[in-house]
């Protein structure tokens, strides 16, 4: 055998390895369907202004599960379809990779409302800022994390989406920081409505074009 | 380059078709048929002519077992074809690194 027939293989060896342990279910349909439920939800919940700490932190928590409820199925009915097992080592190591991040999320929510319980004069004048601008922000740059650590196992885009959602997080929150000419302008409803849904809608449509084209060829 | 090196790869794995299948399988604990034929592109009977190959010489393990009423093949890399293939991915380097020298 020839070396670079050798390397030949080798290559072909490691690009297939990579496909086998790569996660490929569904990803354009659950993004869309984010996209969607989180622009739905922020429309919603401005049009009901919940601006209580409480309401806000419990109707997002509200909006993740139903998420994660429909994600879970159309993932579930997409194995079922191709007689595949739902719980395979990909969705496996998906699941794995984004906990911590989205643990953290869920964590911070929580403390959050505790902190506003307290009803001190400090969390009352800084409550709507942190409450409904620093929060959603911060829920962001966690959850862009959990898709870039998932993206490790999907397709490569997945990275640069979460890099694109830690950064814009990031930038949100030096912009938000209130100065004498800036005042405190809590936006949540607007933050969540453009990184949760706008952002996830406009990545969803570019998966269902860029995944139906690499099918096709 | 030393022939001994080519004459020692082995003639199972060798082949394209079971290549493919066994590198899949390296990377991961299991795969169904249908994500390998998927994967692979393959015809159902080219996949299973090779997987049964490779389960007659040890190298592949095949369990069926039933998902929401449907049947479920799920195919596995046994010790020995763990072994058997990292032998292989050993000679292919062994391979290059005798003709960088």
């Amino acid at each position: 055998m020839e070396p670079a027939v050798a390397a030949d293989h080798l290559q072909t060896i490691r690009t297939l390895m990579e496909r086998s342990a790569l996660y490929r279910r569904a990803l354009a349909p659950i993004t869309t369907y984010a996209g969607t439920l989180g622009l739905a939800a922020a429309a919603l919940g401005y049009a009901l202004s919940l601006s209580r700490p409480a309401l806000f932190v419990g109707y997002w928590f509200a909006a993740a599960a139903l998420g994660l409820t429909g994600a879970l199925l159309m993932v579930r009915r997409q194995a079922w379809q191709q007689a595949e097992p739902f719980w395979s080592p990909p969705t496996r190591r998906v699941a794995q990779a984004m906990l911590p991040a989205l643990t953290a999320g869920f964590a911070l929510g929580v403390t959050t409302i505790a902190w506003t319980e307290l009803r001190s004069e400090a969390a009352a004048e800084w409550q709507p800022w942190v409450v409904l601008t620093c929060l959603p922000l911060a829920w962001v740059i966690l959850y862009g994390c959990a898709i870039h650590a998932a993206g490790f196992y999907t397709t490569r885009g997945m990275r640069l989406f979460g890099f694109i959602l830690i950064l814009g997080g990031c930038a949100g929150l030096l912009a938000s920081i209130p100065t004498k000419t800036r005042p405190l302008t809590p936006n949540g409803w607007i933050i969540m409505g453009f990184f949760f849904g706008v952002l996830h809608l406009a990545y969803g449509v570019y998966l269902y074009f860029t995944e139906s084209k690499r099918t096709e060829s | 380059m030393n022939p001994q090196s080519f004459l020692q790869l082995d003639r199972v794995i060798h082949e394209k078709g079971r290549l493919a299948i066994m590198s899949m399988l390296a990377a991961s604990p299991e795969l169904s048929f249908t994500e390998l034929r998927g994967a692979l592109e393959m015809t159902d009977g080219n996949l299973t002519t090779h997987i049964r190959t490779l389960q007659e010489a040890g190298y592949v393990s095949v369990t069926k077992s039933f998902q929401n009423r449907r049947p479920l093949t799920t195919c596995a890399l046994t010790p020995a074809g763990r072994k058997a293939f990292n032998n292989y991915i050993n000679l292919l380097e062994e391979i290059i690194r005798q003709n960088k020298r």
